[in-house]
């Protein structure tokens, strides 16, 4: 960004020395914490969290676990994908339309996805659904008011040109509207999926906790029966981390995607 | 075509246009009453102070725009709304930017009218040939942001030709550019619009532009007009030869008038900067 | 350029009053002409002036709801607005509403301040020290990643229920937005006006007090902002699990008793509060940084 960020990157490795640093002090402090108590303590080390990643990992339905909430996040971020964009075309495109819409999006922003989950519980009871649900709500909102704002925005000579062209309503938005808002769009979809993990998280935790931990299954109620059941909190550890590495990975992807989908941008 | 003999090609009688300002109710007329016949392959040029409606004339016969009152005819007939028979080149371009150069001029051909009875391979030629015409060629695969203001102004145009109008509605084009570029692109759309060829194939053009020198050097008419409200000052008759070219600069005609507009139009300039 | 700032904004409503079909960019200027030309009706000014509007949504909205509820027939699942409203009187009766609010609430404002006093101080450090920033950068993108939602379990082992574990929560998710935002305001002063202030004897302090600080500003209450909503849904998620108290425990509550008014009073509760609290914040971002729009960007 500026002449200072370059004189760093400019030395690699001196960087890659101090980026490490902080974080390995932190660990080795903690593992020496750790090894000053009693052995039978339920105390976390991170010598402990890695012995407990390879088992969990393998053969102790670590990747289940995360494949499963990871397909439930998929699913409802299309739900709220499809519902999202079109929605926000609508409402972007059209005063009279987002007038009357707008406060009804405003009166239920403030609500948490987890506030919604008692509700979805009593409709779709404490499975899948009901994460779905939950996932599609939370992603719904950053999805729709960012293809709004990219919407309104479109650069009103570009709508005019197309017209002037003799490009048929359907064309106009497909070619001119939706291309335009692309990059408003994938700043959307990126938030949207990075607040759909938190929420599918929260959700099959939530479920795991208020249903004795049976039904609901995901990474996040696997963390719940490892607190409720036998209090291990190396295997907590290693959730927290492959929660923490699956939001990073979500939003790298993001980000590649949004430089291959949009090569026009600088 | 015998109609078309004594029919001009744009036709604008008594054409008014009031903007209605959204909260305050408050009236504002752009334009009052304006004339204006333009014939066959003529190139009109439109000059005046900022607020005199020059736009809105481009947009009203774009179809992008109604009058309040009056009549706006294309042979004959009314104008009910835009269409690719009149193409426009709009300030700044509206050249999309996530198209490349290939994408933008064959914008109106892949997904709008012109193209609809052509094939794929058709249109493909077509963008090719426009590529081509305006030297563009080697570039076909830049995004606009990678090229530069008189390469952008040249998609612009090869867009415009491309979906193949009867009239071209340019809207200060050159407006964006540096003095030198703007010399040499006044010259290279005269080659394009067919300054050689007689009058039945050259496009009806209305340019728009601030620039008196500019207007003289293209136009066989320039429509000078006065602002608050948008107003016909006087039509002046550019009778040059052609082909122009640089030289003719330098003749005391040109000169001549140049001042004789900007004579037309300096009270209303020195009042905008008062 | 040729039609003045007046005309080309008032081109665009009268325009799509003449342009049926036009534009998708245009259908809704021309509701707004259709509103502007009402309003010098025989209506008093001040009645003409207040926008309807959100009144009509809302009721369209109750009666769909109450549609559905009845057409559905089953209270439990949705109970019609007019027993989510006799629930909702009951329970503020009662002083529940207040006494959930008022916890979760003051939690929320505990949280916010913990998060400011540790955040911004950090957030300045980290953005004018480069050194500061190369250390303590990786550990922040380290964490961030990590949901507070899931530091609960451990949280829970930790904290057990109680207070401490969703303002532990809360902070956590406050610092990031507030840490990320301030150092970027930081950052995005204008080195001109540092070295113009330099130029004219100014000390150092007084440079951050004068010049840095006022820059830095706009981005810090657009942090705040951000915290405050990432905040509020996480105290949900925190008091619905952890917590014996509050509004989330409130609805989970409701919920396991199968008292669904109740629950949906009490979510209301949640939106109210979360509505009325942004428009606060909204109101403050305008008197703190008038010179900048709702995204923190100057205009």
């Amino acid at each position: 960004m500026t002449v200072a960020a370059q004189s760093f990157s400019s030395r690699p490795i001196a960087a890659v020395a101090r980026g490490v640093a902080l974080p390995l002090v932190l660990l080795l402090v903690w593992q020496a914490w750790a090894s000053t108590l009693p052995a039978n303590t339920r105390a976390p080390s991170p010598a402990q969290v890695a012995r407990a990643f390879e088992t969990l990992a393998i053969g102790g339905g670590l990747v289940g676990a995360t494949l499963q909430s990871l397909g439930r996040v998929m699913l409802g971020f299309l739900i709220a994908l499809v519902l999202g964009v079109s929605l926000g075309v609508l409402m972007g495109s059209s005063r009279r339309v987002s007038r009357n819409l707008d406060p009804i999006v405003e009166g239920f922003r403030p609500i948490a996805p987890m506030a919604i989950l008692p509700i979805a519980i009593l409709w779709f009871g404490a499975g899948t659904p009901a994460a779905l649900s939950i996932v599609a709500y939370a992603a719904f909102f950053p999805l729709l008011l960012n293809t709004i704002h990219g919407v309104s925005r479109v650069d009103r000579k570009l709508l005019q040109a197309a017209r002037t062209m003799g490009l048929p309503l359907h064309a106009r938005i497909l070619r001119v509207v939706l291309p335009a808002a692309l990059p408003s769009i994938m700043l959307g979809a990126r938030l949207a999926m990075g607040v759909a993990w938190t929420a599918i998280i929260a959700a099959e935790l939530a479920v795991g906790a208020k249903s004795g931990g049976g039904s609901s299954g995901g990474l996040g109620q696997m963390m719940f029966v490892f607190y409720a059941y036998s209090i291990d909190l190396n295997n907590i550890v290693v959730c927290m981390i492959v929660v923490g590495v699956v939001a990073l990975l979500i939003d790298r992807l993001f980000r590649v995607a949004e430089r291959r989908l949009m090569p026009w941008r600088i | 075509m015998n109609g078309a003999v004594n029919r001009p090609k744009l036709r604008l009688q008594g054409v008014t246009k009031a903007f209605v300002a959204p909260r305050t109710g408050h009236r504002t007329l752009a334009l009052a009453d304006v004339s204006l016949d333009i014939d066959q392959g003529e190139f009109v040029c439109i000059v005046g102070p900022s607020g005199c409606g020059k736009s809105t004339i481009l947009n009203i016969v774009a179809g992008l725009d109604a009058p309040t009152a009056g009549i706006v005819e294309k042979d004959g007939a009314p104008i009910a709304g835009p269409g690719p028979d009149r193409g426009v080149m709009f300030q700044d371009y509206a050249l999309y930017p996530w198209q490349t150069v290939q994408g933008n001029i064959g914008f109106g051909l892949n997904y709008g009218a012109p193209g609809k009875s052509m094939s794929q391979a058709e249109r493909d030629a077509r963008v090719a040939e426009f590529v081509k015409l305006v030297s563009l060629t080697g570039s076909e695969s830049k995004y606009p942001h990678q090229l530069s203001g008189g390469m952008r102004q040249r998609v612009a145009l090869a867009r415009l030709l491309a979906n193949g109008p009867d009239i071209l509605l340019l809207d200060e084009p050159l407006g964006a550019l540096d003095a030198q570029t703007r010399i040499i692109l006044q010259a290279e759309l005269l080659r394009i619009w067919g300054e050689t060829a007689p009058r039945e194939q050259r496009k009806t053009t209305v340019f728009i532009t601030h620039d008196i020198e500019e207007a003289v050097f293209l136009a066989d008419r320039v429509v000078v007009m006065s602002s608050h409200p948008g107003r016909v000052r006087d039509i002046l008759t550019i009778d040059l030869p052609r082909p122009r070219d640089e030289s003719i600069r330098a003749d005391p005609r040109f000169g001549h008038f140049a001042d004789e507009i900007w004579r037309l139009i300096r009270d209303q300039a020195l009042q905008a900067i008062a | 350029m040729s039609a003045t700032p007046s005309a080309s904004a008032a081109l665009k409503m009268d325009q799509a009053t003449t342009d049926v079909g036009g534009g998708a960019a245009q259908t809704g200027d021309r509701a707004r002409s259709g509103r502007g030309a009402a309003s010098p009706g025989g209506v008093p000014g001040w009645l003409a002036r207040i926008d309807f509007t959100p009144l009509r949504s809302f009721a369209i909205l109750l009666l769909v709801w109450q549609g559905v509820a009845v057409w559905t027939a089953s209270p439990i699942q949705l109970p019609t607005p007019l027993r989510v409203g006799a629930a909702f009187l009951d329970l503020a009766a009662e002083g529940e509403i207040t006494e959930h609010a008022l916890v979760s609430v003051t939690r929320l404002v505990v949280s916010l301040a913990i998060a400011v006093v540790l955040a911004v101080p950090l957030g300045f450090l980290m953005g004018l020290n480069r050194k500061i920033d190369a250390f303590v950068d990786p550990l922040i993108e380290l964490l961030r990643p990590i949901s507070g939602i899931a530091w609960i379990p451990l949280a829970l082992f930790i904290f057990g229920i109680g207070d401490v574990l969703p303002v532990f929560i809360m902070v956590y998710v406050a610092f990031f937005a507030l840490l990320l935002n301030t150092i970027s305001g930081v950052r995005s002063v204008d080195p001109k006006l540092i070295a113009a202030a330099r130029t004219m004897g100014v000390a150092r302090p007084m440079i951050l007090a004068k010049v840095v600080a006022p820059a830095a500003l706009p981005a810090i209450v657009v942090g705040f902002r951000l915290a405050f909503a990432g905040a509020w849904a996480a105290i949900v998620a925190a008091e619905l699990i952890g917590a014996p108290n509050g509004l989330g425990f409130a609805i989970e509550w409701y919920r396991e008793l199968l008292m669904s008014p109740k629950v949906f009073a009490f979510i209301l509760v949640i939106a109210v509060i979360g509505y009325v609290c942004d428009l606060g914040l909204r109101a403050l971002q305008r008197r703190l940084t008038p010179w900048v729009d709702e995204a923190g960007h100057s205009s």
